[in-house]
């Protein structure tokens, strides 16, 4: 779909922008969803290629808004669209982070840019369920005040820097240690090495623990196998399965459908 | 006036329509193996229906679960995957994907691929018994398999051996799809024509890899895989080209194909008809705009047929 730029601008860092745009498509994206965007228009540039994967980051009547890192030639051309410019977006794709149980205590654990599909799982949490946590790690303090959104909605925020600039000095996951209970779940978003890491940490207090996981991606919609990653033992005896779809049957996976050792 | 306009859409469309040898098709535009899914995946996003064929992800005998991560990369203007020929397995797309595709009025074209002879011909066989696929294209160039795949494609003996195998046990309209990875593409034509193959298709992905200079390390799991989109189109063209000058059965050109211009091109070239590949997954419904932008030419210029291998040289 042919998108419209309501604004582009940065947010917190020089390195990290809001791109909102207008949304007309019938489908409004749910928490954990993402957007396939064109980067370059395809009627006059064939370079780069592939659309982009991006979680939705808050969306509301008509449009959506995505928080990005600009790491590439990709996210640096995006970095320049301006006001009125179009860019074309397909989605909302893959699948959305179960609503969390009225019983369950929600930990949410955010590595860096992570942190972006968690703006509208906070938002659309109930009001008793506002007691939710979230862990942010950052590498600075700079890069820190990307939570400042979630903190205006109410939610907890507990960071940790690497550098111990800020908060606790360290990894997320050493924090969120101290903090599971029996009937806590966890929802996960960042690096892979952070989810790693959190999943162990789930599988050793046993609770339940949802990731949201990235990987290469040429279609979104399920069709180049491209985005395939090995799913674990558990999914392979009982679905008969060796991988899982990042893009059509995640990008929200249960931890324990994923074989950590293999990524 | 309805009169009129019905007059010129029926013109319009036997003017885009093309033959492969026993296989009609309502205009050249077919999607690739292995960018298209089972067909089913991109009703949502367009009407599968408008197509010339849909060509099946390669399948096998049995199920294969495909390469470990990571499985594709960009590049310049494309991409190189090593999916490792992923697929449910010819009994699952039998009894799943296929009661439901056959519905759709474009033309099945069912992919296959083995790591013997034997298998191709057992797969031929067992596709042949049901309804709903009108043709085979054998995938004889396949660069992801250790075992198989390669050889057959590279070897003009071993790739007629295989096209005379699939043609022994089916009736259906065989197309072998070639690989570039061989030095005289030319050969290669003539042999698996001799072999009784009814149309030829190329190109094929190119062997190609990407290398992460920081971690000093392959990017890909497979550490190889094939180059495919844009990049490829000038090769793909040069094949194509080479092999009309000695094919006497239709040609179906595949490489780097976006746009109707793209396909125009190609059928200059000397394709009868065409394959959308990768632009599929940039845009869903790339191959319904190529037939669009296909449809508005012959407005203009009058039968597609007459391109077919026009070039001036
Ligand atoms: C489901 C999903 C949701 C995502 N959500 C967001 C989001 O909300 N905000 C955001 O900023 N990014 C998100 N990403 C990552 C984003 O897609 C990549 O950062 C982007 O594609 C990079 O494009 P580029 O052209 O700028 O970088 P490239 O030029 O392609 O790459 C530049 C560098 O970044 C690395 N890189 C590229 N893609 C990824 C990736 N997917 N993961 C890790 N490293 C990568 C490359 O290896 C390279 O070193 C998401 C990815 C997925 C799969
Ligand atoms: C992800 C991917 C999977 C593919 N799988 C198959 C396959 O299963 N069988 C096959 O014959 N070709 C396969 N191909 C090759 C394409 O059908 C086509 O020949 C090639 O991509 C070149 O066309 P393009 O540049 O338009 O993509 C695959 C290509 C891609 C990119
Ligand atoms: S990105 Fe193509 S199948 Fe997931």
């Amino acid at each position: 779909m042919n998108s419209t730029v309501i604004y582009n601008k940065s947010i917190a860092t020089d390195v990290h922008f809001l791109l909102r745009l207008k949304w007309s498509e019938k489908k409004i994206p749910t928490p954990g969803q993402f957007v396939m965007v064109s980067v370059s228009d395809a009627s006059t540039s064939l370079d780069p290629l592939l659309r982009r994967p991006f979680s939705v980051f808050d969306a509301g009547k008509g449009w959506i808004e995505l928080l990005y890192r600009v790491v590439g030639r990709g996210t640096s051309l995006m970095s320049t669209l301006k006001k009125g410019d179009k860019v074309d977006v397909l989605g909302p794709l893959g699948k959305k982070f179960p609503t969390p149980k009225e019983k369950n205590k929600l930990i949410m654990v955010a590595g860096g840019i992570g942190i972006a599909p968690f703006y509208l799982l906070s938002k659309t949490l109930k009001n008793s369920k506002k007691d939710a946590v979230l862990f942010f790690g950052a590498r600075t303090k700079v890069d820190a005040r990307l939570s400042a959104p979630i903190k205006k909605l109410g939610i907890k925020v507990k960071v940790s820097t690497e550098d111990g600039s800020l908060g606790r000095a360290g990894y997320v996951t050493d924090a969120v240690l101290d903090f599971i209970e029996k009937d806590s779940v966890i929802y996960a978003c960042g690096p892979m090495g952070m989810l790693k890491a959190t999943a162990k940490l789930a599988k050793d207090a046993g609770v339940l623990c949802y990731v949201s996981l990235e990987s290469s991606m040429a279609c979104g919609i399920g069709v180049c196998l491209g985005c395939a990653l090995k799913a674990s033992e558990d999914v392979k005896k009982t679905k008969d399965k060796e991988y899982v779809l990042v893009c059509s049957e995640g990008p929200v996976f249960n931890s324990k459908d994923i074989e950590w050792e293999k990524l | 006036m309805g009169k009129v306009i019905k007059k010129s859409t029926k013109k319009t469309s036997t003017q885009l329509s093309v033959r492969l040898g026993t296989l009609e098709l309502a205009n050249p535009v077919i999607t690739a193996s292995g960018t298209f899914g089972y067909g089913l995946e991109f009703k949502a996003y367009m009407n599968i229906d408008n197509l010339g064929a849909i060509i099946t992800k390669g399948l096998s005998l049995k199920p294969r679960k495909g390469n470990p991560g990571p499985r594709i990369v960009e590049t310049p203007s494309g991409m190189i995957n090593a999916i490792g020929l992923a697929n449910i397995g010819v009994e699952a797309f039998i009894n799943e994907k296929l009661p439901l595709l056959k519905k759709t009025k474009t033309k099945i074209i069912a992919n296959i691929f083995g790591e013997t002879v034997r298998e191709y011909s057992e797969l031929a066989k067992r596709l042949s018994d049901v309804e709903g696929v009108s043709a085979l294209e054998i995938n004889i160039s396949c660069p992801n398999v250790k075992k198989g795949g390669m050889s057959f494609g590279t070897d003009p003996k071993e790739a007629a051996r295989v096209v005379r195998a699939v043609r022994k046990a089916t009736r259906l309209h065989v197309m072998t799809k070639l690989s570039p990875n061989v030095s005289d593409i030319k050969q290669m034509v003539r042999s698996v024509e001799s072999a009784g193959t009814d149309s030829v298709s190329l190109i094929n992905t190119i062997p190609a890899m990407a290398i992460n200079a920081e971690t000093k390390r392959p990017v890909l799991g497979n550490v190889m895989g094939g180059l495919s989109g844009p990049a490829i189109k000038p090769v793909a063209l040069r094949m194509v080209y080479e092999a009309a000058s000695v094919a006497t059965v239709p040609l179906v050109g595949i490489g780097g194909i976006t746009t109707a211009v793209d396909a125009i091109e190609f059928i200059l070239a000397g394709a009868s008809a065409v394959q959308i590949g990768t632009a599929s997954f940039i845009t869903p419904s790339a191959s319904e705009s190529v037939v669009s932008g296909l449809k508005e030419y012959v407005k203009k210029n009058g039968d597609i047929k007459k391109l077919i291998g026009a070039l001036k040289v």
